[in-house]
């Protein structure tokens, strides 16, 4: 199975897609994925229910969050209403610490994105604040990624042994799927995710 | 192929490329025209000293280009609303291309969204927006 695990909707303030408009794309395109995981800026989507989107156009609709830190911005999957009582997503300067204690607390994963990335991407703030406890997963293969952000996230992977997923970091319909994580097996379940990542089989991929 | 009525679209139709003049005597010609006097705008060098790689088209001109790129492929399109999201500088003397395919089409409405991107030479985006058309 191959989802693309980070994409934004207009439920996030730079999102200009719709969800149902992703959809479309995916069929009416062929693009080679399976589904996707909405993971809107600084916000858990708790409202949508896009499982009527899903079974009519047979594509997996999945959500998360991407949230911030002081070591850039962290893709959030097993996000749930306890999890959300433990940190303020809206906030723009969260402790990876804590981010990370509250999601193994809560059975939800925790992964740096595009972390090649000047500013808001792990390895430019590792020189300041050191190499993080209880990183296993970034995102190595990012859509938006320039220049060599994608190389810097793959060595820093290589270098800390850490898991690498694939994400379109999709804001417009048409740039969804650009990349992608495949997964040996099917699911359906934001639950089936947090358990797909956690045992580590998967690989990112770009589909550009 | 010019689009002359809404029924004429398919969703994920594609709008003809275009390349637009990222030069910088361009740039640098816009910007002395609509007021905007930073060197950022008119040299690489002055550019560098203010923080850029080399000197910038300016936005709203990147803007106009995505506007004429609709034109040349609808041209009795009224655009209600271009909305960019500028990820990286558009750089003056290097190939740049825009891009633009529909997305979403409300025939009751006359209603079209296109989303549009523009990107380098190393195809990295630059630039990336919707419009919103309506075609008659």
């Amino acid at each position: 199975m191959i989802l693309d695990l980070h994409t934004h909707s207009i439920k996030s303030d730079d999102g200009r897609a719709k969800v149902n408009n992703y959809c479309q794309w995916i069929r009416s395109k062929d693009i080679n994925i399976d589904g996707f995981v909405l993971t809107e800026h600084r916000q858990f989507d708790l409202e949508s229910d896009y499982s009527p989107l899903a079974k009519k156009f047979d594509l997996c609709i999945l959500k998360g969050a991407e949230v911030e830190t002081e070591y850039g911005h962290v893709l959030i999957f097993g996000v749930t209403e306890p999890l959300m009582k433990c940190f303020d997503f809206s906030s723009t300067h969260l402790a990876l610490a804590d981010v990370l204690s509250a999601c193994e607390t809560h059975n939800a994963v925790a992964a740096p994105c595009h972390p090649g990335r000047k500013r808001v991407g792990m390895w430019a703030h590792l020189e300041e604040f050191g190499v993080p406890d209880g990183v296993k997963i970034v995102e190595v293969k990012n859509g938006g990624s320039r220049g060599e952000e994608d190389q810097v996230a793959q060595g820093m992977a290589d270098e800390l042994n850490y898991l690498g997923i694939g994400g379109s970091d999709s804001h417009i319909v048409s740039h969804v799927g650009r990349c992608a994580t495949r997964f040996p097996s099917a699911f359906n379940t934001e639950a089936a995710l947090v358990e797909a990542l956690q045992a580590g089989e998967f690989e990112a991929l770009s589909l550009k | 192929m010019s689009i002359n009525s809404i029924s004429e679209i398919e969703f994920g139709a594609d709008l003809p490329a275009f390349e637009p003049d990222t030069s910088l005597s361009a740039g640098s010609e816009f910007a002395d025209l609509v007021g905007w006097t930073g060197g950022r705008f008119s040299s690489h060098e002055l550019a560098k000293k203010e923080g850029f790689p080399s000197a910038i088209i300016p936005g709203i001109m990147s803007q106009g280009y995505l506007i004429a790129m609709i034109h040349n492929w609808a041209p009795s399109a009224e655009i209600k609303k271009v909305d960019t999201i500028f990820r990286a500088p558009v750089l003056a003397d290097e190939g740049h291309s825009i891009t633009g395919v529909v997305t979403d089409i409300d025939e009751e409405s006359s209603l079209v969204e296109v989303d549009l991107t523009v990107t380098n030479s190393k195809n990295e985006t630059r630039v990336f927006g919707t419009a919103t058309v309506y075609i008659p």
